[in-house]
């Protein structure tokens, strides 16, 4: 068991330094995508302090919460589209039936497509998030628990892109449902959770699990709190267990299009 | 003239084959607009209270105004496009085409946004009188102003998109000088009106391409004949520059072309 799971591990390690390899083989458009995701990202900032001049703080968001959000929210999207970006196209491939070359491996098949490819720009999120974290709170156990959130973050949108991803077994064309999911997490992760009142904040604190990406970490930063840290934790798995399972669950359903096709 | 109305009409004709495809998108466009109004509802104690001159009626018409046209012509796709026509050599295929490449994708967009249009700003009037409980009082001359500078704002920013593609001639991926580009534009004028700025940033941001874009959006909440010929004069001014711009490197992007045969 330990030793099957340190093969799968040693592979997983593998086949993400091969996408990051293909990626920088072009070693200019790699750079030139990672420092210009950085300054796009940063053109936010601008937003929030013009927003912050008009108000000390918003919905008990002031500066330092608001860099926290930002990183965190960074983070979270840079590791699930550096490490994990095959996941986003899941949906895709079940559609184009081009799962067949992953299944023939000896290894878990959805890690495999999830780690099949990786966004060069995804880096400059990576970068982007920690920077935040050192120009607003340079501490040592909050970087580590930063980086903690970062990854649980990096998850937990990995495993909702999964779960959106696997209604192709079931649905045709679902790639516009899997999309507007995925803007619905990115519009929210990056504005206070307080602004939102009613059905909207139970929503995005259960469906959308925002939550545990963004907001009650951002709670643990400023105040920790060990409960709150193991909730984060819970829904993380909870939402990974969720996605192998409906993945799998859909995989019995896959029908191939005998596609002849190459991973090179 | 007549070949790239035919190129305007076959697009709305296939664009409306799609139609379906609007819903998905509409969900995208109602988020953001959620988003901002849930934000300036917190931002506002007081509907009547004017933060640097916007009343909360005036600031979530001009936001769903501006994301409108920022929603109906960004342009991530259509610079995605035009650089994989470079990189490809496939652009070669346009020298003996009987039309100007420049015009011709631009009748192309304009096609598809025309139908966009249409939809998106029903969505948007829906979704802004919900929110604010009417839609903002204009007469019918006024209304027919900021209809013309609407028009000319989504040519113009279609024409800065293309423009932006065409750079793959000289950089080998253009995308990145597009995020920034519609970065800069969604905040510096999109989300806020340049009037939340500092002045010295104003002066600047009036002589961007994003004051003509936003013109409309500034129009509908406060329409007023000299800010009316103002916004009209300065589209006109970035209309015939976006053109130029876009043939110049074209033109140039064309003679330094090498292309493989197969």
């Amino acid at each position: 068991m330990l030793t099957a799971a340190k093969n799968q591990i040693k592979v997983t390690l593998l086949t993400t330094k091969y996408a990051v390899m293909r990626e920088m083989l072009n070693k200019a458009t790699f750079l030139s995508n990672v420092i210009f995701m950085i300054l796009n990202n940063s053109t936010f900032l601008i937003q929030w302090f013009l927003l912050l001049s008009i108000k000390e703080s918003i919905g008990g968001y002031d500066i330092h919460k608001i860099l926290y959000l930002w990183g965190l929210a960074s983070l979270s999207y840079g590791v699930a589209h550096f490490f994990f970006k095959g996941a986003f196209h899941i949906g895709e491939i079940i559609n184009e039936g081009k799962l067949d070359s992953y299944m023939v491996q000896p290894k878990n098949i959805l890690i495999s497509v999830s780690t099949a490819s990786c966004s060069p720009s995804a880096m400059g999120d990576i970068i982007y998030g920690f920077v935040l974290f050192f120009v607003n709170d340079p501490s040592v156990v909050n970087f580590l628990l930063y980086t903690l959130f970062g990854i649980t973050g990096g998850l937990i949108v990995t495993s909702v892109a999964i779960i959106l991803n696997s209604l192709s077994f079931w649905f045709a064309r679902t790639d516009s449902i899997a999309d507007a999911g995925m803007n619905l997490m990115t519009t929210f992760a990056t504005y206070p959770g307080t602004i939102f009142k009613g059905a909207t904040k139970i929503i995005l604190y259960t469906i959308v699990p925002l939550g545990a990406t963004a907001y009650i970490p951002i709670d643990i930063l400023t105040n920790f709190d060990w409960k709150y840290t193991l909730i984060v934790l819970g829904v993380t798995v909870l939402f990974v267990f969720l996605a192998f399972f409906i993945f799998y669950r859909g995989l019995k359903r896959y029908a191939s299009s005998n596609l002849m096709s190459a991973r090179i | 003239m007549k070949k790239y109305l035919y190129a305007f009409k076959f697009e709305v004709m296939t664009t409306l084959q799609y139609a379906f495809n609007f819903i998905g998108k509409m969900f995208s466009l109602f988020l953001m607009i959620f988003v901002f109004m849930n934000l300036w509802n917190f931002m506002y104690d007081d509907p009547s209270q004017a933060i640097n001159g916007y009343t909360k009626f005036q600031m979530i018409w001009y936001v769903s105004i501006s994301e409108l046209i920022y929603f109906i012509t960004r342009g991530r796709q259509t610079c995605e496009e035009i650089s994989r026509h470079i990189k490809n050599g496939n652009i070669a295929y346009t020298i003996n085409k009987p039309y100007d490449y420049v015009v011709y994708t631009l009748f192309t967009l304009l096609g598809r946004s025309f139908v966009s249009s249409a939809f998106y700003t029903a969505f948007i009037m829906i979704i802004g009188s919900a929110f604010t409980g009417s839609l903002p009082a204009l007469t019918s001359i006024e209304l027919l102003g900021v209809i013309l500078v609407f028009a000319l704002a989504i040519t113009i920013s279609l024409l800065l998109v293309i423009a932006i593609g065409l750079f793959s001639f000289i950089f080998e991926d253009s995308s990145p000088m597009y995020w920034i580009y519609s970065k800069i534009w969604l905040i510096c004028g999109t989300l806020f009106p340049i009037e939340f700025f500092p002045v010295w940033a104003q002066n600047i941001l009036k002589f961007t391409p994003i004051y003509v874009i936003t013109g409309p959006s500034r129009l509908i909440v406060n329409f007023n004949a000299e800010a009316f010929v103002q916004t009209l004069i300065a589209q006109g001014i970035y209309l015939v520059f976006a053109f130029g711009l876009c043939e110049l490197i074209y033109r140039k992007g064309m003679k330094k072309l090498n292309v493989n045969g197969g």
